[in-house]
């Protein structure tokens, strides 16, 4: 059994090393079909043909912000605030967005709040009467969406806040659709900065009424 | 009595393989399905690697990685293909540990802070996570690949000699 020759050693371990990568590539087109199919059937699957980060928002924003911000010594929202006004549209702060919030034309649809995160997050909590409008899946928020932002003349786009950049995706989408630039304003603080002025936030669908206020 | 010890030390090994293609796999399917879930946090997170600007690219490996992943570890879990499923185990895991080793070294010198206090969201799908914690998980994930490799290797070279 131990009397094999060295060449014969030799070709049977090279025999069994490209067996091995065969066996690893088999198990790759396996793998690839089974994710191809996969992402095809599931109802959260990408669309490999869209661009889901336009024009504005092509580079990453927050490490970008951090760079600048350390290198100029400017809170990101200061280079935030170039970003958004190269672009043609503003960068909004909290004063302003409670003041909007409490204008009359809030009421009328001429001034309206778009949520630029995704569904689950806007029915735990969102301005009142906030339109949903999650920038990964516009096709499915636009026709109720650019009816309301056509009419309206402040549009006023939030995330997160922080680095969150949906809210600058979701602008650049807007814009890229026809809505003028300057109607848009971004509010960099974003949900969590309305939440911690105890500002008044309603859960569930649009306009359901159930209001609360977030904690300070 | 040597017997005896033969088939006691196979059955060791044969239990010691399962537990490792178990935690493996179980490890893939495991992070696979927590970004299967939710993969356009999963593209965000691709994309602060900075390593991929075409964005079918870029949405290739978002839409398609969680799902591979989740087939890798159902193969080691069910046993199928155990080299090849091993082989591709580590042809994945050491150029994601580089990837995001450079980004914490990126993120160490921009925050000005120790190595091991650099904690982000990896994509790797525990969320976020310290970068020395997620370094000793993906060692201890490639020491499992390449010994299944080796032994997986080794049991058919038995077999095949023994033939």
């Amino acid at each position: 059994m131990n009397d094999l020759s060295a060449p014969t050693v030799a070709r049977n371990r090279l025999r069994r090393v490209f067996s091995i990568i065969g066996e690893g590539l088999a198990v790759t087109l396996a793998g690839l079909a089974l994710a191809v199919l996969a992402n095809q059937l599931s109802p959260r699957g990408l669309s490999l043909t869209r661009n889901y980060f336009p024009a504005i928002a092509s580079t990453n924003l927050d490490i970008v912000r951090n760079v600048v911000a350390t290198v100029t010594n400017l809170p990101p929202t200061e280079t935030l605030e170039g970003e958004l006004r190269a672009a043609g549209m503003q960068l909004a702060v909290s004063n302003q967005v409670i003041a909007w919030f409490a204008d009359p034309r809030r009421l009328t649809g001429h001034i309206i709040f778009v949520d630029a995160r995704n569904e689950g997050e806007y029915l735990a909590g969102h301005v009142p009467g906030a339109w949903l409008f999650d920038p990964y899946h516009p096709e499915k928020y636009f026709p109720v969406v650019l009816p309301a932002a056509q009419a309206a003349e402040v549009i006023v786009v939030y995330c997160h806040g922080g680095d969150c950049d949906d809210s600058v995706t979701a602008a650049t989408l807007l814009k890229d659709v026809g809505i003028p630039g300057g109607k848009i304003s971004v509010y960099g603080g974003g949900i969590g900065e309305w939440e911690a002025l105890a500002q008044p936030v309603e859960t569930g669908a649009q306009n359901s009424d159930h209001l609360g206020k977030g904690a300070p | 009595m040597s017997q005896a010890q033969t088939g006691s030390d196979r059955r060791r090994e044969a239990w010691l393989n399962l537990a490792a293609r178990w935690i493996l796999g179980g490890a893939y399917v495991y992070m696979g399905g927590a970004k299967a879930l939710q993969p356009v946090d999963f593209l965000k997170l691709v994309r602060q690697y900075d390593l991929v600007h075409h964005a079918t690219v870029l949405n290739a490996i978002a839409a398609w990685l969680p799902w591979f992943e989740m087939a890798c570890g159902l193969f080691l879990m069910a046993g199928i293909a155990v080299r090849g499923t091993a082989l591709v185990s580590l042809v994945l895991l050491i150029p994601f540990t580089a990837a995001v080793l450079h980004r914490a070294l990126a993120l160490k010198s921009l925050l000005a802070i120790s190595f091991c206090a650099v904690k982000f969201d990896c994509g790797c799908g525990n969320g976020e996570e310290f970068i020395c914690r997620k370094l000793a998980e993906n060692a201890v994930l490639i020491a499992l690949s390449v010994w299944l490799l080796a032994r997986s290797a080794r049991c058919d070279s038995i077999q095949g000699g023994s033939s």
